[in-house]
């Protein structure tokens, strides 16, 4: 991070024109396209770093052990620190064109997608049947071999679903990424984030109203044309021991599987490969010495070369750390204390917020079997949409109530982070075993009882989960909530969130630096001192595994 | 205890009046599974419904206590209609169905849900009643620390708590290991016979023909397809019930022939005409839900005890419960390979020629056989009014729920399908889900 930022600081690069940004709705499809392209672009990069990553720690006993903790603290980490930084190193190498800035947008867009695709797939690593992985030993299959049919065919339902969660993930800080003031420097690209960060900055309603109609079409339109065909053809890597539930079904892939064109197509390349032998599988020098038996000794070789520079690059950016922190007047550290504290309060105000509703309603829907598949491909839409859009008009909304902005701020965290705790209730209120419900019938368990002795209990691993994701959620999109500018004037609220933002603002860099650590700090140690132990709560007494 | 005879003008404690039960999956078809079952659980009797697995029994058990309502005839408590939960019944779950967040006393105490009583009380009930299921000691442990064995009996302690007068057992001993099951059966049967517990009546669900003479008074065989109430036995066999003594035995070998009566009926089956008419279809009926690898083991089994052998000497060889044996007989009867007079299971000329066929030559032969069933005619036909373009599984699931109501239709067409495929009249496609007829070409599975 420190190296980053510090890369940033040195290079000086030259005042950059921000691009005018089209308000009329005619602008607004090509706006949608450049974002859209910048989101497969950003995901094409999480899933070449997810099977990199996730291959190399669940292959050697050692890297795992530095690999996952180093995931979950890149998940911690407030992604929008790191935007000052990278926009500045990224037109620093590109002075001459867009490409930095684009550059700068995807990576961060790349870092609200990345991490769950790859805890997902190192999770569906390390849950393959030893026995497959004794076979492709057996049968002395190659590394690449191995790696296609063993372990991506494992992983590709788990992979594909959280890609899907992942696209929409990634699309929350759009506004921000694409619209970006630093210091004097105000970074622009065309798309529909900064579209809706121009209409906020002008008041225009009309134009904030068509980008998110904008925005609601790109995401259904990506929901039933990419991701429900993936989902639905991903069943086929299903263990097929594993039944009961319906599989997911898509209308685009029962088209084209249904479709005469196909099968005629399909017929054709069955008979072509039956006419020529199958040819031997490329044999990679590479790929064969790292499987073979003097692998271990190349592979201890790479790991201890990767870990010598990585370990080099930790050194010298903790040094620059150190170097700027020193920087951050005493004085700052209180403030930053204090606002660590509002900005929490906000987070659990957002939190108990989110339970409030998610707890019963979630039950009482995922209890029906109809209503729940009714209304999950609604909900699963409508929780892609990124929050922030929604912001100044919630704002708005609140502003005439009277509500105090500190804790509209509250609100508009919750607005992102409810849908994660909604998401794990419904699926735990429809996990609930069948027969658990009848017994509650037959020994007249009613009303409250019910609740308190089955529902509530029953979903509490679920909650959890969903409440974990949804506090790292609303710690970061404190950054976006606690500042907001409204029709011209800026509205704030102290919080760790908004002098963050400040620091951004003011390129203050060792107070960024400060503010983005206390955060990373803070998620780090509420995960270990509270959330883990409600886990651990969760998995022994409230598991339903029996 | 021997069956008492209730006064006639005691009404039944649950009674089903011509009730009939039809689900609808989700794809909307609907599936006879009980059709006017009159069946009623008497004071002081302990029923045993003994059937194959998927013949509704536990339906009925269901529809008697109000967990599910009936789609036509009435279920009555005490000669009222029944509302809501009958009140006087308590459960012992197949699987449990344990609160794992409760103590084992909590969850005992689950039982007198809707019975207030004072604390004490309470307290000494929960106390007297998880000693005489032996689990004192364990009151504070979780389920999850709990063996199965243990696990049932918190369930049975639950059930016992509230004193209930129907105590209604589902499966009790099936999802425990067998040695286990034995021991909890003896404990059950001496609770049963000492009546110490306040318990009037049980309705016992059971597939194991040994548990419903050990434990019944009376006996109901359901038939399936749809679930009818076939035949009542008043179970003769005196107290205390030892397994070898010979009137249990001789018990055991009437129910036997009830059950493959029921199962297997003598009457010639309907393709039985040879010669050159043989092609003819018969009827459209109902496939027994088995494989064909379990049909051709059955002929292996045959042709190695010299062609002929009694249904329950298989039903020993096999680990299968007898259901299960009588489907597979019955899977190998409709394809003319075996016949079964009686309890006999005996090698036709063609299920010869099937056992010393190569693994090549079988599925002509079997191909052969497939034709004389009515259920493939119907699909073949279906799918040759146009044999370039596949069928949908729904829609022939669909034609088959429209044909055979009584019957899976899902069931019914994965059975079809393994059927079909083994005898090369199908290609089936699992994941775009559609059959078309059999083109000789590989399957492939990748792409």
């Amino acid at each position: 991070m420190a190296g980053v930022v510090g890369l940033a600081q040195r290079w000086e690069a030259p005042m950059r024109q921000a691009v005018e940004i089209d308000l009329s709705p005619s602008a607004l499809p090509l706006y949608t396209l450049l974002s859209l392209s910048r989101g497969f672009a950003a995901y094409l990069l999480s899933l070449a770093f997810t099977l990199t990553y996730g291959t190399i720690a669940a292959h050697g006993k050692r890297a795992e052990k530095i690999m996952l903790p180093l995931l979950d603290i890149g998940q911690g980490i407030p992604v929008l620190g790191f935007l000052p930084g990278l926009v500045l190193g990224m037109v620093a190498l590109f002075p001459r064109t867009n490409v930095g800035l684009e550059l700068a947008c995807i990576v961060m867009i790349f870092t609200g997608q990345v991490w769950n695709m790859t805890f997902s797939y190192i999770g569906s690593l390390r849950s393959i049947p030893e026995e497959l992985h004794e076979v492709a030993r057996i049968h002395r299959f190659s590394f690449w071999k191995r790696f296609r049919t063993v372990e991506v065919s494992s992983s590709v339902i788990g992979l594909v679903w959280n890609s899907m969660m992942s696209m929409a993930g990634g699309w929350f800080f759009l506004t921000v990424n694409e619209a970006f003031t630093l210091g004097d420097r105000d970074f622009r690209l065309p798309g529909i984030g900064s579209y809706m960060a121009v209409a906020i900055e002008k008041g225009d309603g009309r134009a904030m109203a068509w980008a998110i109609v904008a925005m609601i079409v790109m995401i259904v339109a990506c929901d039933q044309l990419l991701w429900r065909p993936l989902v639905a053809w991903s069943q086929r890597f299903r263990n097929a021991d594993v039944e009961g539930e319906a599989a997911p079904e898509s209308w685009v892939l029962n088209l084209v599987r249904r479709s005469a064109f196909l099968r005629r197509l399909r017929l054709r390349r069955r008979r072509r490969r039956r006419a020529t032998p199958p040819s031997p599988a490329p044999m990679l020098a590479v790929a064969e010495a790292i499987s073979g038996a003097s692998g271990e000794r190349v592979r201890t070789g790479i790991l201890a070369a990767v870990g010598l520079v990585a370990a080099a690059g930790a050194l010298l950016g903790a040094w620059k750390l150190v170097g700027l922190l020193a920087r951050v007047p005493s004085g700052e550290w209180v403030v930053l204390a204090g606002a660590l504290g509002a900005t929490f309060l906000r987070t659990l105000a957002a939190l108990a917020l989110a339970t409030a509703w998610t707890l019963p309603i979630g039950i009482l829907v995922g209890r029906s079997a109809v209503w729940s598949r009714r209304l999950q491909p609604v909900i699963q839409i409508v929780a892609s949409f990124p929050a922030p859009m929604l912001f100044p008009i919630v704002t708005g909304v609140l502003l005439v109530l009277h509500v105090p902005f500190g804790a509209i701020a509250a609100v508009l965290m919750f607005l992102g982070a409810q849908w994660y705790v909604l998401f794990n209730v419904l699926a735990g209120a429809s996990a609930i075993p069948h027969d658990l419900d009848e017994a509650a019938d037959v020994y007249a368990m009613k009303g409250r009882a019910r609740w308190r002795m089955l529902f509530v209990p029953a979903v509490f691993p679920f909650l959890v989960t969903g409440l974990v994701t949804a506090a790292g959620g609303a710690w970061n999109a404190s950054i976006v909530a606690e500042t907001l500018t409204w029709r011209g004037k800026t509205l704030e609220t102290f919080g760790l969130g908004s002098l963050i933002t400040k620091a951004t603002r003011e390129a203050n860099f060792p107070l960024l630096t400060a503010g983005v650590l206390t955060m990373s700090l803070a998620l780090v140690l509420l995960n270990r001192l509270v959330w883990r132990r409600l886990y651990r709560l969760a998995e022994t007494k409230y598991s339903l595994n029996r | 205890m021997s069956a008492r005879p209730s006064p006639a003008a005691a009404p039944p404690i649950a009674a089903a009046r011509g009730v009939d039960k039809v689900y609808a999956d989700e794809a909307g078809r609907k599936r006879v599974i009980l059709k006017n079952v009159d069946f009623e659980v008497r004071e002081n009797e302990v029923v045993a419904v003994l059937g194959p697995s998927g013949c509704g029994k536990s339906t009925l058990l269901r529809l008697l206590i109000g967990l599910i309502p009936p789609s036509a005839g009435t279920v009555e408590q005490h000669g009222k209609p029944l509302e809501g939960i009958h009140p006087g019944a308590a459960v012992v779950f197949q699987n449990f169905a344990l609160f794992p967040w409760l103590s084992v006393s909590d969850n005992v105490r689950v039982g007198l849900n809707g019975r207030p009583l004072p604390a004490g009380e309470a307290e000494e009930r929960v106390k007297a009643v998880l000693a005489a299921v032996g689990l004192s000691g364990h009151e504070r442990d979780y389920p999850k620390e709990l063996s199965g064995g243990m696990k049932q009996r918190v369930g049975i302690a639950r059930a016992l708590v509230g004193r209930p007068e129907l105590l209604c057992m589902d499966e009790p001993f099936s999802a425990l290991d067998v040695l286990t099951a034995e021991l909890l059966r003896t404990e059950v049967y001496r609770l049963f016979t000492e009546r110490t517990s306040g318990l009037s009546s049980v309705l016992l669900i059971t597939h194991l023909i040994e548990e419903a003479v050990f434990l019944g008074d009376r006996i109901v065989v359901l038939g399936a397809n749809p679930g009818t109430v076939r035949r009542e036995i008043v179970n003769t066999v005196p107290h205390p019930r030892e397994y070898r003594s010979p009137a249990f035995l001789q018990m055991v070998e009437l129910i036997h022939d009830v059950v493959t009566g029921v199962h297997l009926p003598d009457s010639p089956s309907a393709p039985s005409a040879t010669g050159p008419g043989r092609r003819v279809a018969g009827p459209v009926a109902p496939l027994p839900a088995v494989r064909v690898g379990e049909i051709l083991g059955l002929l292996e089994i045959l042709a190695d005890h010299g062609g002929t052998m009694n249904l329950f000497d298989i039903d020993a060889l096999t680990d299968y419960d007898f259901g299960r044996t009588i489907a597979v007989a019955k899977g190998a009867e409709m394809l003319e390979l075996v016949d079964t007079p009686k309890n006999d299971v005996v090698l036709t000329e063609i299920g010869r020629r099937m056992v010393s066929a190569s693994t090549a030559g079988r599925p002509a032969l079997l191909r052969v056989e497939l034709l004389t069933l009515g259920v493939f005619g119907l699909v073949i036909r279906e799918l040759a009014k146009d044999p370039d373009t596949p069928l949908t599984g729904d829609s022939v699931r669909d034609l088959l729920a429209e044909r055979l109501p009584t019957v899976g239709a899902s069931e019914l067409f994965e059975t079809l399908v393994n059927w079909g495929r083994s005898g090369q009249l199908f290609d089936f496609d699992a994941a775009s889900d559609t059959l078309a007829l059999y083109s000789g070409r590989e399957e492939d599975a990748d792409d």
